[in-house]
């Protein structure tokens, strides 16, 4: 079988009744590999840590984050590159970008760093964009590799603005939070585009995990410039998009041409299932079958050096008169749609509760803890519910239960059941 | 075009969650809200899910008309059947308490519901509350109900579950 990516699509529903007014659909589009060799060849990777070492993170924190560290190096290959930068007050090299030969000298350094003083991050990525880009790669991955614990004073914007430098090179960005304190909307902001991501570490003993499994998918990855096409007929409206597997994030899409619209996907590291949700508005149609909608996927797959392959899946729509329509969803749709629901109510709110509307904000966040309920993520809802109890008796919100909420709702932060 | 009957907004056809406030836009499954559905949300989604019609069936002359009580802070609505002893409290999965309306996901444990808080009985065609000393107390119109005094309650009483405020309706 030939190696590539499979499209999958299911509608909310395939048959709708005649009508004269447009009607909405979702239509939930599922990626799979086809024909990835049991082992990957493993593409070269050219890493960056960014480690905060303010003084916050004193003892088990930085404890447990050089253990990560060197196990990355451990598990690095003589063709890798990696890099080290620290910051607190102001930032500085501590392994120099090189190929991870030396792995003894590589640990010492890292066994070296010592937690003092305040937080500055932006310094400290400035410092990680400039390390990352000395290697050459012609082919291969490269990761800033962030995380922090506390909360960078007044240079937010430079921090955001530098990764937004690093992404448009191609080089990723995963930001992980560890603790209550961080500031969740700025690693948010800081990892929103497709070849970057973002993670929520509630536990200092899973900071070696989160960094070894980070470098794992790295250098896994099974499809790059993934790209997606959606040609809708005329008169469709395609209403919003979004992935919703392996974690929730909207797509940014622009409209090409008319009715033609192109978003990027960025990497697929290998393993995690993809999905995305499209909502459509149908216009009225006659009865009949009708094309609705044209879906093309562009990629390459890099392990393979195959480049410019492409997929492609029809969607097609009956209309039937009224009678002959009994109103039934498809609940693996409905499923995901509830948890991006969920998820959106949550993200509402918190943007209501900046502009002092308490009442409306609890209101979102009690909505997405019944969404969330009927998704049958009931700890997750708890949580939520909690939160909307707390923001209508004291107007504020907890720091530890935003994050959780944000992250959680995204499915950020792993199969971690919170026991409150 | 449908309305949303949460917050009135014009949806869609079609549309299944509204996209002004989030309410579900299908017709809301029965009993919602009581334990049982509780561990049924818990489990995986069925493949395929059919939406019933609201099928409207003349009420058992016997039986007590059914109840709903509507949680005010989140308009959740809990709706329940008529005719037998309801528990409200909170789930404990440790302790194995198990109410028939689990007041645990509308802020309970803030508010101060206990585990086993009151109990609805149907009696004489109608309702009395009992509280089962409680710790933090059962309130009928603001009035404090005594333990084990089974009260009258009426259509459109508030009542409150330490200060979970619900309303409580004869449907």
């Amino acid at each position: 079988m030939s190696a590539g990516i499979q499209l999958r699509s299911t509608l909310s529903r395939s048959i709708l009744a005649e009508s004269s007014e447009p009607q909405l659909i979702y239509v939930l589009l599922e990626l799979s590999a086809q024909g990835v060799p049991t082992t990957l060849p493993k593409l070269p990777l050219n890493l960056c840590l960014v480690i905060d070492r303010s003084s916050s993170m004193r003892g088990e924190r930085l404890q447990h984050v050089k253990e990560g560290a060197s196990r990355i190096i451990d598990m690095l290959s003589d063709d890798d590159y990696f890099g080290l930068v620290t910051f607190n007050d102001r930032a500085e090299v501590v392994v120099p970008a090189q190929r991870a030969r030396n792995k003894h000298e590589l640990k010492r350094l890292v066994g070296m760093i010592e937690a003092a003083g305040g937080t500055e991050m932006a310094t400290g990525m400035a410092l990680a964009l400039q390390e990352i880009q000395k290697p050459m790669l012609a082919r291969g991955v490269s990761r800033i590799l962030l995380l922090t614990d506390g909360r960078t004073y007044g240079d937010e914007s430079r921090c955001v603005e530098i990764a937004r430098r690093a992404q448009k090179r191609s080089i990723g960005v995963t930001a992980l939070g560890v603790g209550g304190e961080w500031n969740e909307d700025l690693l948010e902001t800081v990892a929103a585009r497709e070849n970057s991501r973002t993670q929520y570490i509630t536990s200092a003993l899973d900071i070696s995990k989160v960094f070894t499994d980070e470098v794992k998918r790295m250098s896994s990855i099974f499809a790059q410039d993934m790209g997606l096409r959606v040609e809708m007929r005329p008169g469709a409206i395609l209403r919003s998009l979004d992935r919703v597997r392996p974690f929730i994030a909207p797509i940014a899409a622009t409209e090409e041409q008319d009715a033609l619209w192109a978003a990027s996907l960025g990497d697929w590291p290998g393993g995690d299932p993809q999905a995305i949700l499209l909502e459509v508005v149908v216009p009225p149609l006659t009865v009949g079958d009708h094309p609705l909608l044209r879906l093309t996927m562009r990629y390459s797959l890099p392990g393979m050096n195959l480049n410019n392959q492409q997929g492609e899946l029809v969607l097609r729509i009956g209309i039937r008169p009224n009678d002959q329509v009994t109103y039934g969803v498809d609940a693996t749709v409905k499923h995901w749609l509830e948890r991006l629901v969920a998820y959106r109510l949550q993200a509402g709110a918190w943007q209501q509760v900046e502009q002092g509307q308490i009442e409306e904000a609890t209101r979102r966040l009690q909505m997405a803890g019944t969404r969330l309920f009927e998704a049958g993520e009931v700890d997750l809802a708890r949580t939520v519910q909690d939160e909307a109890t707390r923001l209508l008796r004291s107007g504020q919100t907890s720091a530890e239960g935003r994050k959780r909420i944000k992250y959680g709702t995204r499915g950020l932060m792993g199969r971690d059941k919170s026991t409150d | 075009m449908q309305q949303c009957s949460h917050c009135n907004a014009q949806q869609l056809d079609g549309a299944i969650f509204c996209s002004e406030c989030g309410a579900s836009l299908l017709a809301a499954p029965s009993r919602r809200g009581t334990t049982a559905s509780l561990n049924k949300a818990a489990g995986r989604p069925n493949l395929v899910e059919t939406i019933e019609p609201n099928i409207v069936e003349a009420p058992a002359a016997v039986s007590a008309p059914n109840i709903s009580l509507v949680v005010i802070n989140s308009g959740r609505r809990i709706n329940l059947e008529g005719g037998q002893d309801l528990v409200v409290g909170r789930k404990d999965n440790q302790r194995g308490i198990f109410p028939d309306v689990d007041l645990g996901l509308d802020g309970g444990y803030d508010a101060g519901v206990s585990r086993r808080h009151a109990i609805i009985i149907p009696r004489n065609g109608g309702y009395v509350i009992e509280d089962l000393a409680s710790a933090n107390g059962t309130f009928i119109n603001g009035r404090r109900v005594k333990p084990q005094a089974p009260v009258a309650v009426n259509h459109g009483d508030e009542v409150k579950f330490g200060t979970l405020i619900l309303r409580f309706e004869i449907v």
